[in-house]
């Protein structure tokens, strides 16, 4: 049986609600520059790398109506093979239309804090793209802020992707050990939230890489879990993480079965 | 259960988990997690769950949040026995 677990309150410190309005603020920029932002991303993708994905039109009828539907918080968890990935499957979920239309819907993301810092440029199209930075295997205490951010941008309705896998994995295949405990924990405190399981692969994805492959043609698989655990503290959030895991394995292995 | 004997259990624990091994001979209370031990968030949850088997405790994540360094944890493992 699930166990109901009490969401604990938001971080009421001065710091915890000045990082929350400032994601509020964020969103809002954001969601001002999305129609230059977001077909310019589109256009990169489709005839900068010449990137194509399959049957585009049922994962994004499936986003749609889950975000129509349901009012409660939406996780997307998602194999990670390379830098792209969120853009990827931002595109598989939605068009520009709907993203600049329904703003909620394009997914924010969880990037490696050191590599958006490397650079301004990256810190703009972070700030602007819905990034939300955070560091790696760092200090506990940030890794919560960061987790908290996303819980409030959530809980407003906002879309969330992270990899259960915490970073790209490196034999080009799920990594079942490499479980990012940040996502088990989200899961856990929302209570209620809804995870979409995106598999999304290039016919030319061997193995993980920075970029895809040019003109490479993309599968896109999707399916909706409500995870749930009857764990407690630390071992809820781990459990959680590799339940997400282990549903993106059997996607992975239906997909290179199906190959 | 004295500090003493918290703090010992606790360096057995987190040997296996330390890549830094001149830190781990010099381990004290002060000692960081992170910064010295070079034990980054994602080791840390595997040494936690190793104190909750230990010790038999629950440590939930707001918990851990607030364990940095080695003298953290044996507080926060002394007040869960308590």
């Amino acid at each position: 049986m699930a166990a109901q677990v009490a969401a604990p309150p938001f971080n009421s410190s001065e710091a915890g609600v000045r990082h929350r309005r400032a994601l509020d603020v964020q969103c809002t920029v954001g969601r001002l520059t999305a129609p230059v932002c977001v077909p310019i991303a589109t256009l990169i993708m489709r005839f900068g790398f010449r990137w194509r994905i399959r049957d585009v039109a049922t994962s994004r009828a499936l986003y749609e109506r889950l975000l129509a539907e349901d009012p409660r918080p939406l996780l997307i968890a998602a194999n990670h093979l390379t830098m792209t990935d969120s853009a990827l499957i931002g595109w598989a979920l939605g068009s520009t239309w709907s993203h600049v239309v329904n703003y909620r819907g394009l997914p924010w993301n969880v990037p490696e804090q050191s590599r958006v810092e490397s650079s301004w440029v990256w810190r703009v199209l972070a700030y602007l793209m819905k990034c939300a930075p955070v560091s790696r295997g760092g200090e506990r205490q940030q890794i919560a802020r960061v987790l908290d951010g996303l819980r409030h941008l959530m809980r407003r309705g906002e879309a969330v992707l992270m990899f259960p896998e915490g970073g790209r994995s490196r034999s080009g295949r799920i990594d079942r050990q490499s479980v990012a405990h940040g996502v088990g924990r989200l899961i856990k405190e929302l209570g209620d939230c809804r995870v979409l399981c995106v598999y999304l692969r290039g016919d030319q994805q061997h193995n993980w890489s920075h970029v895809p492959a040019v003109a490479d043609t993309f599968s896109v698989a999707t399916r909706l879990v409500e995870p749930r655990t009857d764990l407690r503290g630390m071992r809820a959030s781990r459990d959680l993480a590799s339940q997400l895991l282990d549903h993106l394995v059997e996607m992975e292995q239906a997909y290179l079965e199906g190959r | 259960m004295a500090e003493q004997d918290v703090f010992e259990k606790v360096v057995e624990i987190i040997k296996p988990y330390s890549k830094d091994k001149e830190a781990l001979a010099s381990v004290a209370l002060e000692t960081s997690f992170l910064k010295d031990l070079k034990i980054n968030s994602a080791r840390l949850v595997d040494v936690v769950l190793a104190f909750e088997d230990t010790f038999d405790i629950e440590v939930a994540d707001e918990d851990a949040d607030a364990v940095e360094t080695v003298g953290d944890a044996v507080r926060l493992i002394q007040s869960k026995l308590a």
